[in-house]
């Protein structure tokens, strides 16, 4: 019998609760907390901001020794996948291409 | 509002499900495509099967969701997950911030359950149409935003269970853990479409870049605070540049 994964779910528990701060506080307490102009510019940059911070190490991770990058077929599938979606402006066009173009350098690198 | 009569009340509810169910009708095949890739996504990240479905179930936030999976794979610390999943998510508090004279004369748990199953989709397609309406918070519109957040919260999480059936059964080999990070930048790219949102976009990733032998993945948090600086100096600057 596993243990019960304490981590896991308590990141969860806390990604639901962000979910119900972010969607439903200002229909609780709006009245009461006007949203400033300067607040909802900085808001404006934020999720951007995180997402691109999220993608980044992904693609081009450190290399263990910490001197440089590891290069290798996920930068350049990305890349691939920027340069489809800029051509079709199509999401799905973005993620099978990119997939297709991982494997296939993967296949011929490797 | 005066009390309409109970017979022109369904008429008029009616009129506004069927309205709703017809304007959320194309989004469904986004909202499908995006809940398969996140359900497969969560399994391929490495969560259970069941942690995966407690994810769709309760999160029910597609961005936050994919955010946190290589956070929680890398076993980054809790609030640091609480907090990049709020960051993602603040964009919902400008929506419910222009959603809340609709819904303000309900009692506090109804708004709650109306904020909690806002998504983009329904913000979308409710603002354009009842953003300048001269009454707000009438039957009509609460009923049409009901029948888009129903129907869109029936096809996610169904495409999303798909999902994580289909990952369970692909073998890890396939990599597809990278669709995840594939189907973020597709939410993310968009997103630069402006001078100042590219620069603060390339500040942070820049940062995010040079950040990453901090502990703990506070390079992230790093990379928010410079994002957000660099996008309103470059704002500053666009506009001394006009003058």
């Amino acid at each position: 019998m596993q243990s019960f994964d304490w981590y896991t779910y308590g990141a969860i528990g806390l990604l639901a609760l962000c979910t119900v701060l972010t969607r439903a506080s200002y229909h609780l307490f709006g009245h009461r907390v006007p949203l400033g102009d300067g607040v909802r510019r900085a808001l404006r940059y934020a999720p951007a901001a995180a997402l691109t911070a999220i993608i980044v190490p992904v693609v081009l991770p450190w290399s263990a020794e910490g001197l440089g990058t590891v290069v290798d077929e996920k930068i350049f599938a990305a890349l691939i996948a920027v340069w489809l979606f800029q051509r079709t402006r199509n999401n799905l066009v973005m993620i099978i291409g990119g997939m297709v173009a991982f494997w296939l350098i993967r296949a011929l690198f490797r | 509002m005066s009390e309409p009569s109970n017979l022109s009340l369904q008429a008029e509810k009616k009129r506004a499900i069927r309205e709703g169910l017809i304007a959320v009708r194309p989004a469904l095949i986004a909202t499908f495509t995006w809940g398969l890739v996140t359900g497969v996504a969560m399994v391929k990240s490495g969560l259970t099967e069941s942690a995966a479905v407690a994810m769709t179930l309760l999160v029910y936030a597609g961005s936050a969701q994919l955010t946190s999976l290589p956070l929680i794979a890398g076993g980054a610390p809790l609030w640091l997950i609480f907090a990049a999943g709020c960051i993602v998510n603040l964009r919902f508090l400008i929506f419910s911030a222009a959603l809340h004279p609709y819904f303000r004369s309900l009692p506090w748990f109804k708004r709650i359950t109306y904020g909690y199953f806002t998504t983009d989709m329904s913000f979308v397609l409710f603002m354009p149409r009842f953003g300048e309406a001269s009454e707000r918070g009438t039957y009509f519109q609460r009923w049409f935003f009901l029948s888009t957040i129903i129907l869109g919260w029936l096809t996610w999480q169904s495409s999303s269970l798909i999902g994580i059936a289909l990952g369970a059964l692909v073998p890890s080999e396939w990599g597809l853990d990278f669709a995840a990070v594939l189907a973020l930048m597709a939410i993310t790219i968009p997103l630069a479409n402006s001078r100042p949102m590219l620069v603060s976009m390339l500040a942070a990733g820049l940062t995010a870049w040079v950040a990453q032998p901090l502990p703990l993945r506070l390079g992230l948090l790093v990379a928010v605070v410079v994002g957000i600086l660099a996008g309103i100096w470059a704002e500053k600057s666009m506009k001394k540049e006009r003058r």
